[in-house]
Order: structure tokens, then sequence, then C-alpha cells
């Protein structure tokens, strides 16, 4: 076990790597610089940008730039926003609660609706309900989330029920203690919803095509021929089985959610880690984008492990140890 | 069936979801309601040279609720580049002086008064005495002077250098006593006053240790105003209560202000100053026509549907007449070659964009009287000068103008020796045909509609035009620094005090873009628009100031090395429930916002 977490990290180091040679190349390749919105204005001294040259280095070719900011992260110091002039770790760790909380919430809706809904059509196959789980599958799917989120937005404006975007009401701060978190709840509604819409839809095609191989299998047959019953031979034997590949797909869902939530908490104003990647990347806000990307990568990593790790830890037959 | 997805038990957790979903919407409701935002304000005695608002007064209470479409990056005025900190820490930081946008005119601010030597290099401060800071300690000519040592301190780069650096040489600066301060400068320079009120004052108690050990710019970020706001101390009408980045900044009011109105009350009146983070401006308005929001800015193009809801939600849209900002088309007049050796322009072409006659013919044949109409369904008008009609001080509306007139258009070019072929296209005297390409940027709804008329209009003069969008920051490359275009696109936002348009109007200047940062002017004109500036800057007689920039827009106009487009009414939405609201023609519309207060009949 420890052996197998050894070696994964160890591969993780040199993709890291190469990851931030590659931005590196493509900030320094787009046009323009973070300065460009300085040098539009025309109160702002042509010294001043000349210092600040200077200062981040851009008069330096991206290799220079990219080997003292390598020299800094071995120690542990991901550099400073350009834009905020504090260190970009802070930064990040002021909006990543906002989206951890958003992406575990909608991958915890989209599993709570996607097994049953799943099962459900599995079981009762080809009636109305799976032809219409079907249909509905296909809709969310084809539907990209910024534009249910437009919806959602919309749907908000229109009948009031919830808010238009924020993650808090404006007099949150002086509500008590519960009604706060009320207050969260109702403005995490909308974005979990939309969010997690496309895996719900994505989940449940997964899991009815799993359950539909187990129901057929020989250990039903028998599970059935020794009288268990019904519920049980779905929801132990069959569920059990079937549910494995939900697992190692829910590692690449962490991954695309944090994609995801860029489009979505930018649409519906949402304060977290999408705002502020969105923010750095069109100003060029170069170690932010960077610190953006490895951490994206990072949490597609920690996802696919954390799948193996749940894989093996549900289904008896996979050592991970043995290679 | 399976058990537990028996029917009944499904429309039971419907029925709870149902449940659920209502509680929280009333608990919503409730929370929605004004009691919430009550306030204990506490009473300090006011300080000897309190400034008595010349409004009426009125009555404590209310929240005021703004949106910005982008939030604040730093609270720090030596850091802050762009206008949104800036906003923010004008609520809570005052300069010595600040711009009255309806007198048009510098007024006290931190400083009192002041005196100007003979010589007019001096100026010598009187600061209102009794001040406190928003923590109570006293303000004195102590954090003046700590505020100009640090930013003037080589280990902290900051944009008013520059600015504070006058004739080569920064500006001198003593503390005479308690409450006095002498600046000095190298030469007479009349913005002195105006631009010496941009920077905030900041308080000597609390920054000191960290401008000594050369972390100032570390201090008085976003942490801070997240965690810690109560240590962003100033004079200024607020004080940040908390800081939510990408949410909310709300802001009450600082117990120990300067300001009271004719009653004794100190002012401001509202309770607390709202500023929301959205998106972009069409969530602002959005906002702002749903009746969430208090005031707006409204494009002219959304005045209509924003209209249909002013009694519905009790605002009005006021109009405040052409925008403060300049847009333009300009042809690349830089002369030389590139590190590869090849021409900036090629010859041929820099002949053309060289000559006034050549660009002076293209603006009469470019129908923006149409424009107006189509684009902006009458809400802009012919921008004439290089300085908006918005800023009524300055403005000289006598300049040349040049309306269109295609077929003086014509005459002009054939005069200069271009021919027209019987096919319609123009040729100059050497026979190249009369083609260019024009850059502009990426994002703007009516840029495009805009140069697409120019772009027909150059066809009907026989003129090639064809037109680029490019993201802005390879325009600005392109513009800045490459200078690898032949025309392009553009627009700057006004200032109030001509001064800071120098940068534009120098030939010397980084953004006198037909052909930026000269050595030696290159032309008699542009010595001559040199010469002006540098005049108008050596008198403090405001009215030869005017005189001098009167001449400058003259010469602008007459050489138009930037073709002039439209200037775009500008709009703005309050609530009406506000008193005390005077919405001037340029910059904020809440100036006054410690004045503004809730009407007691709404």
């Amino acid at each position: 076990m420890l052996s197998f977490l050894i070696r994964r990290i160890a591969a993780a180091v040199p993709l890291l790597f190469g990851i931030s040679v590659l931005v590196f190349l493509l900030m320094a390749i787009a046009p323009g610089d973070f300065l460009d919105v300085a040098r539009t204005q025309q109160d702002i001294p042509e010294e001043y940008i000349e210092r600040m040259e200077e200062e981040f280095a851009l008069d330096q070719p991206w290799y220079a730039r990219y080997a003292s900011w390598l020299g800094n992260v071995v120690q542990g110091n991901f550099g400073e926003s350009w834009i905020y002039r504090i260190p970009v770790a802070d930064l990040l760790k002021q909006r990543i609660p906002a989206t951890l909380v958003l992406s575990a919430l909608s991958i915890l809706f989209a599993l709570c609706i996607a097994i049953p809904l799943g099962v459900l059509a599995a079981i009762f196959k080809d009636s109305i309900f799976d032809r219409l789980s079907s249909m509905f599958a296909y809709a969310a799917l084809s539907i990209p989330e910024f534009f249910l989120a437009l919806l959602a937005v919309m749907f908000a404006a229109n009948t009031g029920l919830f808010p238009v975007g924020g993650l808090t009401s404006m007099d949150h701060e002086f509500m008590p203690f519960w009604s706060r978190m009320v207050d969260y709840a109702h403005h995490l509604v909308l974005p979990t919803l939309v969010l997690g819409m496309g895996s719900v839809a994505s989940y449940m095609r997964i899991m009815r095509a799993n359950f539909l191989d187990y129901i057929r299998a020989d250990f039903v047959t028998t599970a059935r021929a020794k009288g268990v019953g019904e519920g049980r031979v779905m929801f132990v034997h069959v569920l059990r089985n079937a549910i494995n590949p939900l697992v190692s797909a829910s590692g690449f869902i962490l991954a695309s959610l944090l994609s995801g939530s860029i489009l979505v908490e930018n649409v519906m104003n949402y304060p977290g880690l999408g705002q502020l990647i969105f923010e750095a990347l069109m100003r060029q806000d170069e170690f932010v984008v960077v610190a953006a990307v490895l951490m994206g990568c990072i949490m597609l990593m920690l996802g696919n492990l954390i799948a193996d790790l749940l894989l093996a830890w549900f289904d008896p037959r996979i050592r991970l140890d043995k290679n | 069936m399976l058990p537990f997805f028996s029917s009944t038990s499904l429309t039971c957790l419907v029925r709870q979801v149902l449940g659920a979903v209502l509680v929280l919407i009333l608990v919503t409701v409730c929370g929605c309601q004004e009691e919430t935002w009550s306030i204990q304000r506490s009473r300090h005695d006011l300080p000897r040279d309190a400034e008595v608002s010349e409004s009426r007064p009125g009555h404590y209470g209310g929240v005021f609720v703004t949106a910005e479409s982008q939030q604040p990056r730093t609270f720090h005025p030596l850091v802050a580049e762009d206008a949104y900190s800036s906003q923010v820490i004008s609520l809570f930081l005052n300069g010595l002086t600040t711009y009255h946008p309806h007198k048009e005119k510098v007024v006290p601010e931190l400083a009192r008064s002041w005196d100007i030597s003979a010589d007019q290099r001096t100026i010598t401060m009187y600061l209102r005495r009794g001040v406190r800071w928003s923590d109570g300690e006293p303000f004195t000519a102590d954090d003046v002077i700590f505020t100009f040592e640090a930013l003037f301190d080589e280990r902290y780069p900051n944009r008013y250098q520059g600015q504070y650096t006058i004739a080569g040489q920064p500006i001198e600066f003593a503390k005479v006593d308690r409450y006095t301060v002498r600046f000095s400068t190298a030469k007479p320079y009349s913005p002195f006053l105006y631009v010496i009120g941009f920077i905030g004052i900041l308080p000597r108690h609390i920054l000191e240790k960290a401008c000594e050990s050369g972390e100032l710019l570390q201090k008085w970020s976003v942490r801070t105003a997240m965690h810690h706001p109560e240590q962003l101390v100033g004079t200024g009408p607020f004080r940040i209560r908390s800081f939510k980045p990408g949410q909310r900044a709300i802001l009450e009011p600082n117990p120990h202000y300067w300001r009271v109105d004719s009653k004794g009350q100190r002012l401001p009146y509202v309770n607390y100053l709202v500023n929301r983070y959205v998106q972009d401006r069409n969530t602002e308005t959005v906002l702002f026509a749903s009746g969430q929001i208090d005031v707006a800015s409204i494009d002219p193009g959304d005045v209509v549907g924003v209209r249909e809801n002013e009694k519905l939600h009790g605002y009005k849209v006021h109009h405040r007449g052409p925008a403060s900002g300049i847009s333009f088309i300009w042809f690349n007049q830089k002369p030389g070659t590139n590190d590869q050796g090849q021409p900036y322009v090629q010859p041929h072409k820099l002949k053309w964009f060289t000559s006034q006659e050549f660009r002076q013919a293209l603006l009469y044949g470019f129908n923006r009287e149409g424009l107006i109409q189509s684009v902006y369904f009458g809400r802009a008008e012919l921008l004439h000068s290089i300085i908006s009609p918005a800023n009524q001080r300055w403005y000289n509306p006598d300049v040349p103008k040049y309306p269109y007139d295609p077929a003086r258009a014509r005459q002009v070019l054939q005069e200069q020796g271009f021919r027209l072929s019987p096919d319609g296209k123009l040729y100059d005297k050497s026979g190249n045909r009369v083609e260019f390409e024009v850059y502009a940027s990426e994002g703007s709804s009516t840029t495009p509609q805009i140069l697409s008329t120019f772009r027909e209009n150059m066809k009907a003069l026989g003129i090639k035009v064809e037109i680029r969008y490019l993201d802005f920051g390879t325009l600005v490359a392109r513009i800045s620094r490459h200078f690898e275009y032949e025309a392009a696109a553009m627009g700057f936002t006004g200032g109030v005090d001509p001064s800071g348009g120098r940068s534009i109007y120098l030939s010397s200047g980084r953004l006198h873009v037909w052909n930026p940062g000269q050595e030696e002017p290159q032309t008699g004109w542009e010595a001559r628009v040199d010469e002006l500036i540098r005049s108008s800057e050596e008198t403090f007689d405001l009215d030869e100031r005017v005189e001098y920039m009167h001449r400058m827009q003259q010469i602008f106009s007459e050489q138009l090395p930037l073709l002039y487009l439209l200037t775009p009414h500008a709009y703005a939405g309050v609530k009406t429930k506000w008193r005390n609201v005077q919405i001037p023609p340029m910059g904020s519309v809440i100036w006054n916002i410690d004045e503004l207060y809730l009407d007691p009949e709404s």
C-alpha cells in the first residue's frame, strides 16, 4: 500500500514539472503581458511602468523567470500575485473552501440522484421510466454547463425563489448562526444543481449499463436459485459489483468539476477559485495562473489516487501492491 | 416493487423537501428586513476645523448599495493602480485637496487652506486642526510628512513618484508646525493643487513600523481587509466593516469624520454603504433595473429598457450629457526602422499618414452623423476635440470641425494629387493604391459598427480599408512597443485637469500614440503644443491656463493626428428615495455620498 502511494507521488513530480514549463512557455507566447492595462492609462508615468517591468522580470526571457520561480517553489514559496500583491498561496486559500464545498456538494448530489435512477432504469429496463431517464440523461449531457448556469440565473431572477448568484446575502454578517447556514444553503442550491447535472447524467448511464451487465451474471442466477430475496439480490449482490466503475469515474469527476466550475462560477457570480483563475488568465497574472493550473493537475491526480484506493477497498480482487 | 421506494415514502419525501424550501424562503424574506441594518453611532467631539457641508441637512439611516464590476485589488494607495481600488480607498482615506465636480475647481480636504508664495514655487498647506483618525488618534502634519516620505522612498516604487516629480525634481516638503506643511517645486507648477490631492494621507501611527522594516507595500492588502478591517485606519467618511472578495465590501460611518451638516450632525447619514461585486457592467444594469442597487451608470443602448421600470422600483435615469472619454482612429506616423531594418510604416504610406490634408479628407468622408442615429439612436454626439465636451471648464467649443462632406473629401484628396481610377479606386501621385489596415481591440459592442461604417465610407472615396480585431494585449504591444501597424482605433477615459493627459499631448509622451516618445518634437505643431502645455503648467491663473488649453485643442483639431469618433451620452440611474443627489457631468455619480440621506417619506 505504502509503496504504491510513494510510486504514484514520485510519478507526479516530473509531470508537474513539465506542466509548469508549458504554462510559462504558453504565457510568454501569448501576446501582451500583465502591464498592458497600466500602459494604456494616461496618468501612469513611464518610469513606474519600467520599474514594474524590472520588478516582475518581464524584461527577461521566460526561462529566466521560470528558473527563479522554480527556485522559490522548492523553498515552498509560490510567488506573489501581481494583481493583488499578496502571496499566491494566500490568494488561493481564500477561495478554495467555496469551490471545494460546491464541488463536494455537486458530487454528492450527482451520486445521490444518479445511483438510484441508474438502478431503477436498469431494473425497469425499457419501461417508460427508463426511456424518460435516458432522455433526461442525453439532454443533460448535451447542454453545456455555462448555458445551464445562464438558465438557472434566469430562473432565479424571474421567480425570485433563489438568489441571483453569490454565496451569501448582503446582510449575511448581521444574521445569527443558523440563519447564516440557511443562507449558505439557499445560495448553494442552484450552483450545485447546475454543476452536478452533467455528472448525474453520466453517472446514471454508467450505473445503468453496469447494473444490466451484472443482472445477467451467473452469480445472480445462483443467488436467485438459492432463494435469496429479490431486494437482497439487487442491492447487495448486483449493486456492490456494479458500483466499481463509478468509483473510478469519480476520480476524473473531481478534476472536471473544477474546470466546469470556472465557467459556472463566473456566470453565477460565485466567489470561488473560478473567478480568480479567470481574472488571472485575462490579466496574465503569471504566478497565479501557473499555481492554479498546477492545483488543477494535483486535484486530478489526487482524485484518481483516491479512486484507486477506494476501489481496492471496495473490491477485494484488486491488490495495489502486486504490480 | 421495492420496499424503500414505495410511492408513499416518495410523496413524504417530496413534501419534506418542499417544506424545507418554504422555510428557506421565509427565512430569507425575513432576513431582508431593515432592522438587521441598524447601527450604534458613537458620539465624539467635532474637530475644531470641521467642515460644514453646504447641502441641505438630512436624517441618519438607510443602506446605500452599489454594484462594482471590478473589485479592489488592494487597499493601499501606493499599490493601487486601477480605478476600482482607488475608488474604495477614497472612501476611507482623504487627500490634502480634492476636486469639486460641480464647482469645477480644487477644494480643501485635509488641508483647510493654502498660501502660494510670490514666486509660486512654495505652497504652504494649513491642515484641519482637531481631525482624528478613525481609531481616535489625532491627525497632524507628521502623518502628511510620513506619507510623502514613504511615497518617495526608493524601496516602494509607486505611480505617484513620477507624478510628483516636477521638472526632474521631486517636490520638497517640510513640516512647519503641528498643523502646517510646506511644499516646494523646482518650477511653478499650477496643477500642483490638483495632483497633490491624489494621494490618500496615511496614518503614521499604524504604518510607521512597516515602513521602516521595508514591508510597507505588503500592508493593507485584500488580506488585511478580509481579516483585520479595523487596521485600515483613515480619515474618510467611511471605514471598512468587512470585505469578502468576489462578494461585497460593507462600509460603516467613520465616527471621527470631519464633515458636519449645518445642524451639527456628523456626516455621513447612511448607516452602511455596501459595494457588491458583480461580473460585468450588464449585471450591474440588471441589478439596478430590478431595484436591487441604488445607483448605476447606464449605457445609452440600455436607457429605454431601464426606464421602463422607473415607477415600479422607484428610480430615475438621469441624462449626464456627453461622456468624458474620447475615442479615435489614428495613423502610425512613426518614422525610422525596427531592429531588423524594416520601416515601421511603408514609406509611401507614411507620406499619406503624415499629411494633414489626407487625414482631414478622411474625416470629412466619414459619416459619423449617420452613426449617431444607427448605433446610438441619437444618444451621442460628434467629437471635435481632444478634450471631451463633458469637461466643460477646459473644452474648446470653437475648434475646427469636420462634418460629413464626401464631396469636400474628394476635392481635398484631388488637390493633394490623389487620383481616382475609372473603376473607383484611389491612387496616390506615385501610382500606389490607397489602402490600409485598422487594428481594433475585441470586446466592444459598438466598435465593429463604427469601423464597418468607416470602411464603407472609405470605400466610397476609393480607399480600401481592412479591419482586424486583436486581443487587447496584442494591440497594446503593437502600438506601444513594436509600432507594427498602419492605423488603429482606441479610446481613453477622460480626466478632469488636462495635466492628466500629458502623456498623450506631449511629443515625448508614452501615449502620444501616432509617434510616441519623441526626443525632440519632430514637427512644428508638436513643438507648439509642448510649449503651450509648459506655459499652462507654469501659470496659476485659471483663465490663462484654460486659454492655453483652448489653443492646444485648436492645434490638435487642425492637425488631426487623431480622427475623432463620437462621444456617447452618459446616463446614470439613482433611486428617488435619496436626497441631496447632485449628478455632475463627469466623475462619480455619488461623489457626495457623505451628504446623501433617505427621504423620510419613503
